[in-house]
């Protein structure tokens, strides 16, 4: 049954890779994401990983060249962080191919963490999956591949681990076994791989979709729907991961130490870790509050924050991000989520953890304190810098 | 819970350090999170790193600000960085220092852990890393992990020859290491280096035999920190800025500088 070693973040996402038979790799190296690249390229040289290594000179570059490296049939991985992450907007947007990409968070602020890289990349159509601990990085990046390259979604996912706090924190880890890992994610079979007997006209077909589909409005219509069929995929994902290998993360959200709960704080990344013995702190003590940890952030769980809505009389939105000009992301998705409940809860936001700005356990005791009050009377001010 | 922060100068191997004890837990079959803190970490600069031991569900993610333990890798970063800062009051330090528990001065009554980490790194690396040794001693001291866990964790670490004389280091220290009590003071007296000066880093300092000097110039050429003067045509080396290079050891074409270590000089 697999076996435990300590690792860091960086390198439990390319254990993943190795686990998952990635084919062909492509990444430019950029800290904090750096070490995964050079992990990568040892596991290659070692003959651990048999798959291309394409170096390139840029972030646009890896991008694309494990783009074509999908739609040719390929296994494909890249990883970057913040201002890579930006480069490669442009070949991100309508992707339509089953990539998997870790972004090891980065401020465009400084060189410390905060979600703002993959919240700029919210519209481009990929997958968001955050996580908290090394552990579910590994987990994620095997799941990652079965939820991309189901025939109901088919389209890229982008892993996200905090900088720093993940990439460099050294844990243990069970590394399960190859077999396992093979009979959970079967080898890749790309819609788009070329073959002899095609035509010219299926081959045409692909590509266009593999692009997103140039120059219909029915591209989107397909790139959204397949989204929004992502999020029973990666339920079932992640529920068969549980049977397989006795883990599982709750695929959209997780409810932690929920029952009963009045207000309930919604964290994302690290920050659900720092959360989780704070609130069985604050359950001991007799306040009704619980953590929901959002870990997928596309497509976005609104129904089910909907029928939240039906228990919990608060949500306390914590956002390691800033739509400047707006507010918090998940604030604003959350609350627009909520519009057309009855007995509409109070949502109350709080950025913090900003350029890595520390979270420690007192200031997430001090935003589930604030949403309990919420729960039960108004409070001022509604959206707060913690 | 155990908490612990450590503080180092890179290239003494704190990061390492906080690694190998996380890794030591973990083959004791506890939950271990290493974090180093990155910054500007260079040589010589100083480094903090920090370690978790206990349940995995109670690993939170912020840094440690109460620890339990702190270890000190640098004998003089103690008069330049403020090592009991949040220390727990029943916590304890482990100082590498040549000098016994009872000349520490402090200002509240922790206990005490010293030993000549730089002295046996000398010894058994032939060089100032003082990373393993001071393992040895907080095993000894604290009693958290056992010594052959370390041991073991240090050979996962180096295989062969390196990871031999890094298990000799752990035990000498842990044979060395002595607990105490501090001497208790009203204030500590620490060093302020003057604006830019690197003098912190300095492991050895570089001593120039005056008789033996020639007046050339070259080590005054090459000083990256430009802090030799003439002096009556022989090189006087400033000692606030100077950060223990080496450099102008290596361009003395006579042999009249040699380093010295500065523990030497009675810390």
């Amino acid at each position: 049954m697999g076996h435990k070693e300590l690792m860091v973040g960086n390198k439990a996402v390319a254990y993943g890779a190795v686990l998952s038979r990635v084919q062909v790799t492509s990444a430019y190296p950029i800290t904090p994401q750096t070490t995964i690249v050079e992990y990568l390229a040892d596991f290659i040289a070692s003959g651990r990983l048999d798959a291309k290594f394409i170096e390139v000179e840029s972030e646009m570059s890896a991008q694309v060249s494990v783009q074509g490296a999908s739609w040719a049939g390929a296994r494909a991985f890249t990883a970057t962080s913040g201002p890579g992450l930006l480069y490669m907007h442009h070949p991100m947007m309508g992707c339509r191919l089953p990539i998997v990409m870790a972004v090891v968070h980065r401020s465009n602020k400084s060189m410390q963490p905060d979600h703002t890289d993959l919240m700029a990349q919210r519209d481009t159509g990929w997958i968001h999956l955050y996580c908290e601990n090394t552990q579910e990085v590994l987990d994620t990046m095997i799941m990652s591949y079965r939820i991309a390259e189901n025939d109901r979604v088919y389209l890229p996912v982008a892993l996200g681990l905090d900088g720093y706090i993940l990439s460099y924190t050294a844990e243990p880890v069970e590394i399960p076994d190859q077999d396992l890992v093979d009979s959970f994610l079967p080898p890749f079979k790309g819609r788009s791989a070329p073959h002899p007997d095609m035509t010219i006209e299926e081959w045409r077909a692909n590509m266009s979709r593999g692009a997103g589909g140039y120059g219909t409005q029915k591209a989107w219509i397909d790139h959204h729907e397949n989204m929004m069929a992502a999020k029973e995929v990666i339920v079932e994902v992640d529920e068969e991961f549980g049977k397989v290998f006795g883990r599982s993360y709750g695929g959209l959200y997780e409810e932690y130490n929920c029952e009963g709960a009045e207000a309930v704080i919604v964290a994302m990344g690290t920050i659900a870790s720092t959360a989780r013995p704070t609130i069985d702190d604050l359950r001991e003590e007799g306040k009704d509050v619980g953590l929901v940890k959002l870990k997928t952030f596309r497509p976005f769980p609104h129904d089910e924050f909907r029928e939240m809505a039906k228990r919990y009389n608060a949500f306390g939105v914590i956002d390691r991000n800033i739509s400047i000009g707006s507010g918090g992301v998940v604030f604003n998705e959350l609350r627009s989520a909520l519009y057309n409940v009855d007995d509409k809860p109070s949502v109350l936001g709080f950025h913090t953890g900003l350029s890595g700005e520390e979270v420690t356990p007192g200031m997430v005791r001090r935003i589930a304190e604030k949403t309990l009050e919420a729960a039960r009377g108004p409070v001022e001010p509604l959206v707060e810098w913690v | 819970m155990i908490e612990i922060r450590l503080h180092g100068r890179g290239g003494q191997g704190a990061v390492t350090a906080s690694r190998l004890l996380a890794t030591a837990a973990f083959l004791e079959d506890k939950h271990s999170q290493s974090i180093p803190m990155y910054g500007t970490e260079r040589r010589g600069a100083p480094v903090t790193a920090f370690v978790r031991i206990g349940e995995k569900d109670k690993m939170v993610r912020s840094l440690i600000h109460e620890p339990d333990y702190v270890v000190v890798l640098d004998s003089l970063l103690r008069k330049t960085v403020n090592i009991t800062e949040g220390l727990k009051d029943d916590g304890m330090l482990i100082l590498n220092s040549s000098v016994p528990p009872e000349e520490i001065e402090l200002l509240k009554p922790y206990k005490v852990a010293t030993v000549d980490a730089t002295g046996i790194a000398l010894e058994t690396l032939g060089r100032p890393i003082t990373n393993t040794a001071i393992l040895g001693a907080f095993v000894k001291a604290t009693g958290e992990i056992g010594l052959e866990s370390v041991i073991e964790a240090v050979k996962q670490q180096w295989k062969g020859t390196l990871g031999e004389i890094n298990v000799k280091a752990v035990e000498a220290a842990y044979e060395a290491t002595e607990v105490g009590d501090p001497k208790i003071v009203a204030e500590v007296v620490g060093e302020k280096a003057p604006a830019g000066s690197r003098a912190d880093w300095r492991t050895f300092r570089p001593v120039v035999d005056l008789e033996k000097c020639t007046g050339c110039r070259l080590c005054w050429v090459y000083c990256p920190e430009h802090c030799i003067e003439m002096v009556d045509d022989k090189s006087v080396i400033d000692y606030a800025y100077c950060k223990g290079c080496g450099i102008c050891v290596e361009e003395c074409p006579v042999g009249a500088i040699e380093m010295k270590s500065e523990s030497e000089r009675g810390e």
